[in-house]
């Protein structure tokens, strides 16, 4: 009997220490994420360069009012993302402007960046060069190589222009942010994807490219100040008053094609689903 | 048999060098005028000969007994009416005519029902056949009704005549059931169609022949229905296939006074009711971080037709954007809400808020399809607490819970009730309760929700506040999940969670899998005749199962609690046939082995299967009721059997086969006596060149 006393004691104390590391391992969740989860809220990098930073933030919160104006998307206010230290798996989106600037990330961030984009989550890479890339200047493709290079980055190709991208709200031919004409870089289409006939979309899967790269400093594009103005010139006049409206287009496209994947593609197979229904009750 | 054999000490051409050699010293001697020369060479050949060692062979050998293979059918078709008394008194008969025979042995070979069900003669021939050897075979005698189940495995050819004694009577007749034509697979509500055929076989009754009988029919467990169909003609029967997995149709004709078995007279067919491709219907009211979980578990899964809508722009927001530069397609409400409604199994709307898409009257629609069996699931964010509540428009009135107006921000775990653990759609989730140390991760947002009397909380979420409400309203089914979070568990999120099975789970609950009904008894085939009784339900307890099967059979099952709302027991059948379980209201049909087992499929005994072989080999098809055949020898290759006086008479070839039984092997001479030769050629070749010299 002793002895079993004994035993359950020791059960006891267990299950007081076993209650207690139970206890422990719920900690408080960064309200900000809390945020981030419940309205969409749309993040970027924090690089250390604050000029960068700033642009960052007031161009997410740039394309949120775009969004919350014209669309049921409505998101909350960006926040700023430090890998180190917060959990990536309450975001969708990431916005990542390249800098020479920022320190390489630690490997403990790289696996929660990697398990960011494995779980569904996307990061949009921004080198911000598009004046200078291709013209033989010092861009900013070898600090996006060294940055992207722990990742699981797929097979990438440009955007084709049948891309779901092109139509995920408003219809695109180009992706313009302050600077225009450079591609976007997408994960590359499965070789056995054919095109079919009469279907302008390639047959994927609902996988959303969990990485894209482009060159056209789309932050600075969509900036606004508090009063809901322009931060940054694009382009001259009437022209780039277009184009930032065409980035604007860009921004919504991209986070509905970040929330709603392929959606848009699998619409053109609506009318035919219907008209298999339709028939169906014909012969019966 | 003598011959003469050699087993030389040197390689042949040894000996033959040897050989040689005596000849060219013979030759030389007799050239140089040697008197001895003819001794000495003889010697020298002696020499050689006895190297190569010369012996004597001789073999004996004996007769041997002719074999007759008498083989005796014991399968359980042999078990009619008399047939078994009539197959001993044959083999007795038979095992005493053969015995009379000189130098005959008997090979007895008893065959009996195989472990599929059915009469092996085919094989049991060939078996026997190889087990004897070609030569010494005289006869084979086969005692049997007849018909083989293995028609393909009788040889084509035997050394011997190959009799064929029927066993049964000449009135004998029977009728059966014959299934023609069955198809394993048959969509849910859609009809399939049997093919049956009553056969009469062998000498009918006039009063019976051609007249009209009842077949009676039943479906699952439902009371069967009889019609008068006529015999010998070829029937289509139409099944409508009601509910998905086994439907067992079990089918039965009246046995008639005088007919071989009744055993026959039954079969049962089981249709696999499957499903055609479901049609989902997703409604989004807008894109949110959670909507690309639903399309990832809906396309995965090829079982569905997706039709998604979101809402991407609410009517009440405009940006002056050209619409031919904008993507947006115009929702088909009418079309899906009032016209097709009917065509999908599942309606989820996912965030969906009441925004002035959808007119009063669709709602309203979509209410009667839910009461009319449809299904409709709801993933609701905090939009269920606002104004724009799905609670607020005429679909209020089916929704398991009414909205309290909060919305709960606190991270919280959800847990399962004791419902959960015992409803289908969440018991046994990966990670439930903390099993494997692994806990699920947070959520962290819901709505409060008040269920109603017909909802059944199956999850919780914080402070214990409902989190997912099941509830059957009218014919159909509605779930409502009162967090849009669902998709932290895919994330990752502190771990994560079961959330596409939970998903799934809960889907195809609403669209009636039977393997997610809370309220099931299933009965799974292990092997044979055993099988595993599975009882699901949502009560505390679940009493005996009672089966019922053909012959008055009754058993009564306890079940034991393997887990929370699953019951098991274990049963064997004793034997094969049509079975009845039923447990409070619930039922269940199982066939078990087939229902007219395959020896009594055809019973009236016929040679037709076994003629070929007889005629092939000489033998004959003789019925035993024509009288016992006598059994005479005859030479291989004439007729075997015939009819005289007397009666019946078969005939076994007498082979007079025979065997070397010894081998016995002497030396012409033993070595000395080579020895004493050679000594004394030699010796006598120098005694004639000594007597020259003196």
């Amino acid at each position: 009997m002793r002895a079993m006393a004994a035993i359950s004691g020791v059960l006891l104390a267990m299950a007081l220490l076993l209650g207690q590391a139970v206890a422990q391992d719920a900690p408080d969740i960064d309200p900000r994420l809390i945020r981030a989860a419940d309205e969409v809220a749309l993040a970027y990098m924090v690089t250390g360069d604050a000029e960068i930073d700033k642009a960052s933030e007031a161009g997410l919160r740039g394309v949120s009012a775009v969004l919350a104006a014209r669309t049921s998307v409505e998101p909350g206010q960006p926040i700023g993302i430090d890998p180190e230290i917060d959990d990536l798996s309450l975001l969708t989106f990431l916005y990542w402007p390249v800098s020479d600037m920022q320190a390489p990330p630690s490997a403990q961030a790289y696996m929660r960046l990697n398990h960011f984009l494995r779980s569904g989550g996307v990061i949009l890479f921004d080198t911000r060069d598009g004046d200078l890339a291709g013209l033989g200047a010092p861009d900013m493709s070898d600090t996006l190589r060294a940055l992207a290079a722990p990742l699981d980055v797929p097979p990438l190709a440009p955007v084709p222009p049948d891309h779901v991208l092109t139509r995920a709200f408003y219809l695109l031919d180009d992706f313009p942010g302050r600077w225009q004409g450079r591609p976007l870089w997408a994960e590359a289409p499965p070789p056995d994807a054919a095109q079919t006939e009469g279907v302008p979309f390639r047959h994927l899967n609902d996988g959303v490219s969990p990485v894209l790269i482009g060159a056209n400093d789309w932050a600075a594009a969509w900036a606004v100040d508090d009063r809901g103005l322009p931060l940054y010139n694009v382009g001259r006049g009437w022209e780039g008053e277009r184009q930032r409206e065409l980035a604007f287009r860009f921004g919504v496209n991209l986070i509905m094609y970040v929330l709603t994947g392929n959606y848009k593609s699998d619409q053109v197979h609506v009318p035919a689903l219907l008209e298999r229904l339709r028939s169906e009750e014909v012969i019966q | 048999m003598t011959r003469l054999s050699f087993d030389p000490a040197f390689g042949w051409p040894w000996i033959a060098a040897l050989g040689l050699l005596a000849l060219a010293v013979a030759g030389f001697a007799l050239w140089r005028g040697m008197r001895g020369w003819a001794w000495r060479g003889i010697a020298g050949l002696v020499l050689a000969l006895a190297l190569a060692g010369p012996a004597l062979e001789r073999g004996t050998r004996a007769a041997l007994s002719d074999i007759v293979i008498l083989l005796d059918d014991r399968s359980a078709s042999q078990n009619i009416a008399d047939r078994a008394a009539q197959t001993d008194a044959a083999l007795a008969a038979l095992e005493r005519d053969l015995g009379a025979l000189p130098n005959t042995e008997i090979r007895r070979v008893s065959l009996g029902d195989d472990a599929d069900g059915g009469s092996l003669i085919g094989t049991a021939l060939t078996r026997a056949l190889a087990a004897e050897p070609a030569s010494r075979v005289a006869g084979i005698i086969a005692v049997t009704d007849g018909l083989a189940h293995d028609s393909v495995m009788i040889p084509a050819a035997a050394p011997a005549p190959v009799h064929i004694l029927l066993t049964g009577q000449p009135g004998d007749w029977d009728r059966r059931l014959v299934v023609e034509e069955a198809p394993a697979f048959a969509l849910i509500g859609e009809t399939a169609t049997l093919r049956l055929r009553v056969q009469d076989e062998g000498d009918v009754p006039p009063d019976i022949r051609g007249r009209p009988l009842r077949l009676s029919i039943g479906l699952g467990d439902d009371a069967p229905v009889d019609y008068e169909v006529p015999p010998d003609r070829p029937l289509e029967l139409p099944v409508q296939i009601e509910h998905a997995g086994q439907n067992v149709v079990a089918l039965s004709i009246d046995a008639q006074a005088g007919e071989l078995t009744g055993l026959n007279n039954a079969a049962a067919v089981q249709i696999n009711g499957v499903r055609d491709r479901l049609r989902v219907l997703l409604v989004s009211g807008e894109p949110h971080a959670g909507e690309r979980t639903w399309r990832n578990l809906l396309k995965s899964d090829a079982a569905v037709d997706l039709i998604h809508f979101t809402i991407l722009r609410p009517p009440d927001k405009m940006d002056g954007v050209p619409v031919d530069e904008l993507s947006l397609i115009a929702f088909p409400t009418r079309e899906l809400f009032m016209e097709r409604i009917s065509d999908f199994d599942l309606i989820i709307f996912d965030r969906y808020r009441v925004r002035g898409i959808l007119p009063p009257e669709y709602y309203d629609n979509i209410r009667r399809y839910v009461l009319g069996g449809g299904a409709v699931l709801i993933s609701a964010g905090p939009e269920l607490a606002t104004v724009e509540s799905l609670s607020l428009s005429p679909l209020a009135p089916i929704l398991p819970a009414r909205p309290g107006g909060r919305v709960f921000d606190a991270p919280f775990r959800p847990e399962l009730t004791d419902d959960g653990r015992r409803h289908p759609v969440t018991a046994g989730l990966p990670g439930a309760d903390g099993e494997d140390g692994a806990e699920w991760g947070r959520w962290l947002r819901q709505v409060q929700l008040a269920p109603n009397a017909r909802g059944q909380v199956v999850m919780t979420g914080s402070d214990g506040q409902p989190l997912l409400i099941l509830s059957r309203e009218g014919e159909g089914r509605v779930a409502l999940l009162g967090s849009d979070q669902v998709w932290l568990w895919g994330r990752g999120f502190e771990g994560g969670g079961p959330q596409l099975e939970l998903l799934r789970r809960i889907a195809h609950w609403s669209m009636k899998e039977p393997d997610l009904e809370e309220e099931a008894l299933t009965a799974d085939v292990v092997a044979g005749l055993n099988l595993r009784i599975t009882r699901r339900t949502m009560q505390p307890a679940a009493g005996p199962v009672r089966i019922t099967g053909p012959d008055g059979y009754a058993q009564q099952i306890e079940l034991t609690e393997i887990a929370p709302g699953r019951f098991t027991g274990e049963w064997t059948a004793p034997a094969a046939g049509l079975y009845r379980l039923s447990e409070g209201d619930m039922r269940r049909v199982v066939a078990l082995g087939p229902a007219a087992p395959k020896e009594f499929q055809r019973t009236v005994a016929s040679g037709e299967m076994l003629a070929p072989l007889s005629d092939v080999t000489g033998g004959g098809v003789l019925h035993l009721a024509e009288g016992q055949p006598a059994i005479r020898s005859v030479a291989a290759g004439a007729t075997a059997h015939g009819r005289n006086l007397n009666g019946p008479w078969i005939g076994v070839t007498p082979r007079g086969a025979s065997t070397v039984t010894g081998l016995v092997q002497s030396p012409v001479l033993p070595d000395w006596g080579w020895l004493i030769l050679i000594a004394a050629l030699i010796t006598a070749g120098w005694l004639a060149e000594g007597r020259r010299r003196t």
